[in-house]
């Protein structure tokens, strides 16, 4: 075959965000690759320089919907240090345990779309039955599975309960056992092997050069995370390694998450046992004084960085918000050089995009429909009750 | 691991390229000017060790367009090499082959705030989509939608059938 | 046999109308013991059915500048091959159609919807279904040569190419399965590399290339062309039961008749089913690997294991069976 461009996105089943790659391919090879973020762009950041700090916290938490916590939480942190507000100890506590379990049900759903990538289905689907352990904890301590909505500027929304510790402590030790399976299989599983090993590999420099971020730095041996560079919360004080890998490619990040993951069970289990009694929030001044700060954080999918500036108003002035993913895109794009059709999807999976997160809003109209409307337990205890009853037995 | 840089350092390291003053806890900030910029950045990479580029943020103060490149390294400081750019003729040289993520952030900065970057191997519209009109740069403090304009998208059609 | 009887068998039972629900039943199944190992409910039993009349009511597309008639084509095509094949292969005793020489032809029946589906690639105007079909093609070349020694190994130690011949040898003599467990292994993976199934699910490779061939197929073709893959999933699992694990061939003497042919057919059943329980375990458990491993894996070891197999049951032939 001649050189053929072949369309990747935005719509494409590799990728179930919108990003268009356009893929110049000769046969299997790729020759090279263009990139164009343009479908969905939502004007978040020019809508946030319209809004007050109470109300621009839902919108920053709907940037994106897996790492939510992470855009509130950077931003909070930003605006507290320009107005120079020091948080209590126990809603630093909460914030972490909130970032960390977000990142374990990050990386486990990255785990199995990277399973999915190379369409090992049954990895996808446990890892994301074994990731609803850690959703229900989100839920008990929020009330919601996807925007936690856990952040004010000051502290956080709600409180801890002994039962809601109690009950998340009681659910680790499933995690821990079934994170160590999946150890397991990536080590063990031939086809896994097969498609990993030796795929889109970055070397330190490299990684260095593009300005790769996250997990995927990590995994060429560049020992960057925001928690241990530029200490928030309480990262500072507890105990907690920043977890690298040398391979450099797909098995590096996916062998770095999986360390994560137990890093991150680790951390949470920590911070729920020592969790400092007092108040959860501190009042805040409406208006911030004129300042700029750079907020740096780690998300699941790498740095985030916020950039804000105040200009003495109860509004910001500006926001900047790079993502972990526009900072990896540059990576991708030159691992890709040379690399097989059939090896995109997992290396551009390997980095976690995360793009827009869009504006997807799904609206239940149950007036007409009451009798056929499922509701979500129903649906659930539908597609977990045989697993349930197993688990008992 | 690296100690922390101290303001004595970064002023006596960054000398002649502008002020230097502290941003925050564990960062710096040096203004420059936009000629200088280039040499500058190369200089907090040789002398401050500063090999890994955080982002480069962009900002419209209304009366300038300033550009912010923040950078950090083994020693986990931030410095932050900011510049102004008028925002009549906001032109400045690509740093995309000096730093090779900034090629990105350079489209999307065009995108946004209308700053053309000299020499960028593909200054094509990345964030926004392609049938927005040209010369409107939305984060400009003074952009506003205008009515009856359109930004791209589907066409309503709502003539009756 | 008497020209009633035969008409019955070939549109009947277990003829077509057998194979079809069969072929269906063989999907459920198939997904649903892939659903109860990852942890899913799985779909209800008449779902495959449902999909089939469904699919079957939409509306066909045509992309832009295809030729119609071969598009059209295509998928009766390949049903009518996998059909064919499916008369020679035993079901109830010894097929009334067998012939001295029948492997060879349903074999190649058997390989003929794989290359319409090259076909269907290329026409389609699609650059997903054109790189897929360049894959399948690729992929026969690679898994087509040991699948055939290995279903070719039974025949020459049965000094029969005749199915149903091998099938009596083998009620005589001990199971292939016994006798030639790596021909057994090999024709396995072949099967699966035939059907497209995971590991080998490269030339529809999802998150790839969207659905490959299969992209631009719509309404009737798409039905069409799901049935036969269904079929061919019988036929296999037929095959390699009759070769390898005695197939509906009954080892005790019993009368009636008639009541021996159910017994057979009963033993039909159960070792096409334990046949597909390999495939759905091997698909569960392994991912897609690419087409230049498959390559270098299909032609290094798999072909290798087969022609050791061949040149063993030649050794066999020459100490033992012949002897």
């Amino acid at each position: 075959m001649t050189e053929v461009i072949i369309p990747i996105g935005p719509q494409h089943p590799a990728l179930k965000e919108p990003v268009n790659f356009r893929v110049v391919a000769d046969g299997e090879k790729i020759v090279r690759l263009e990139l164009d973020l343009s479908y969905n762009h939502r004007g978040i950041e020019k809508a946030a320089e319209q809004r007050d700090f109470i109300r621009v916290l839902p919108l920053l938490e709907r940037v994106c919907g897996i790492c939510s916590h992470s855009h509130t939480t950077a931003f909070a942190k930003g605006i507290e240090e320009i107005m120079q507000l020091e948080i209590p100890p126990r809603a630093q506590y909460i914030r972490t345990i909130i970032a960390e379990l977000e990142r374990i049900h990050s990386h486990l759903l990255w785990l199995g779309v990277a399973g999915h990538e190379i369409g090992f289905n049954t990895l996808f689907m446990w890892t994301w039955r074994d990731r609803e352990a850690v959703q229900d904890t989100l839920e008990e301590m929020s009330g919601n599975r996807v925007h936690y909505g856990m952040n004010e500027v000051g502290g956080v929304r709600c409180d801890l309960t002994p039962a809601q510790v109690r009950a998340a402590l009681a659910r680790l030790p499933l995690l821990e056992e079934r994170v160590q399976k999946y150890v397991g299989m990536v080590n063990e599983e031939e086809t896994m092997l097969l498609r990993f090993r030796g795929v889109g590999k970055m070397t330190k420099q490299e990684a260095l050069a593009y300005g790769a971020v996250g997990p995927t730095a990590r995994a060429s041996g560049v020992a960057c995370d925001a928690r241990h560079e530029d200490p928030y919360l309480v990262y500072a004080e507890i105990p907690w390694e920043v977890v690298t890998d040398t391979h450099g490619d797909v098995y590096g990040r996916t062998c770095v998450r999986i360390g994560e993951i137990q890093e991150s069970t680790k951390i949470v289990r920590y911070c729920l046992e020592h969790l400092p009694e007092g108040n959860i929030r501190v009042a805040t001044p409406k208006t911030a004084p004129t300042g700029e700060c750079l907020s740096r954080y780690e998300a699941p999918r790498g740095e985030l960085v916020h950039f804000i500036r105040t200009n003495g108003t109860d509004k910001v002035e500006r926001i900047d918000i790079r993502t972990p993913t526009l900072a990896n895109w540059t990576s991708v794009a030159m691992c890709l050089t040379g690399q097989n059709i059939a090896d995109i999807p997992v290396i551009v999976a390997a980095i976690d995009p995360c793009l827009s997160c869009t504006s997807r809003i799904t609206v239940i109209d149950d007036r007409e429909k009451k009798k056929n409307a499922i509701t979500f337990d129903e649906l659930r205890e539908r597609s977990r009750a045989r697993w349930h009853a197993e688990e008992r037995s | 691991m690296i100690d922390p840089l101290t303001l004595n350092f970064v002023t006596e390291t960054m000398k002649g390229f502008g002020t230097v003053e502290p941003a925050g806890k564990n960062r710096f900030r040096i203004t420059t000017t936009p000629d200088r910029l280039r040499d500058a950045i190369m200089h907090v990479q040789a002398m401050l060790g500063c090999d890994r580029l955080i982002t480069v943020s962009a900002v419209d103060n209304s009366r300038t367009l300033e550009l912010h490149y923040h950078f950090t390294g083994q020693h986990r400081t931030v410095i932050t090499i900011a510049t102004g750019l008028s925002r009549d003729k906001p032109v400045l040289a690509t740093l995309s082959d000096l730093l090779l993520p900034a090629g990105l952030y350079e489209r999307q900065i065009h995108d946004l705030f209308g700053i053309s970057f000299t020499g960028h191997p593909s200054l094509k519209k990345l964030v926004l989509n392609e049938d927005f009109p040209e010369n409107e740069y939305p984060l400009r403090k003074d952009w506003k939608p205008a009515p009856g304009r359109s930004y791209g998208g589907t066409k309503e059609r709502r003539e009756p059938l | 046999m008497d020209p009633l009887l035969l008409f019955i068998y070939i549109f009947l039972f277990p003829g077509f109308l057998f194979l079809f629900a069969y072929a269906l039943t063989f999907e459920y199944l198939d997904r649903r013991i892939a659903a109860r190992m990852q942890h899913r409910v799985g779909p209800p039993f008449f779902q495959p059915f449902a999909d089939l009349i469904k699919v079957l009511g939409k509306e066909v597309i045509d992309p832009d500048g295809v030729d119609r008639r071969i598009f059209d084509a295509a998928p009766l095509i390949a049903l009518a091959a996998v059909m064919t094949a499916y008369l020679y292969i035993p079901i109830v005793g010894i097929s009334p159609l067998a012939f001295e020489g029948d492997l060879v032809l349903v074999l190649y029946l058997l390989a003929l919807p794989t290359i319409l589906l090259f076909v269907l690639g290329w026409l389609s105007r699609n650059i997903f279904s054109a790189v897929g079909g360049v894959r399948a093609v690729t992929q026969l070349f690679i898994y087509e040569v040991p699948f055939f020694l290995a279903l070719l190994a039974p025949a020459l130690m049965a000094g029969t190419w005749s199915i149903s011949g091998i099938m009596v040898w083998q009620q005589q003599h001990l199971w292939c399965l016994f006798l030639q467990p790596i021909g057994f292994v090999v024709a396995l993976i072949g099967l699966q590399a035939k059907l497209e199934r995971t590991p080998f699910d490269i030339p529809e490779a999802e998150t790839e290339i969207v659905a490959g061939p299969w992209t631009e197929l719509t309404g009737r073709r798409l039905a069409l062309m799901h049935l036969a893959r269904d079929a061919s999933l019988v036929c296999g699992s037929a095959l390699v039961a009759a070769l390898f694990l005695g197939g509906p061939q009954v080892p005790w003497v019993i009368s009636p008749a008639w009541l021996g042919w159910i017994v057979g057919f009963i033993l039909f059943l159960v070792k096409t089913l334990a046949v597909l329980l390999i495939l759905s375990s091997i698909k569960v458990a392994t991912g897609r690997i690419r087409i230049d491993q498959l390559n270098r894996i299909g032609w290094k070891y798999i072909t290798s294991a087969a022609i050791v197999q061949v040149a063993i049951v030649l050794a066999m032939n020459y100490w033992w069976v012949r002897a």
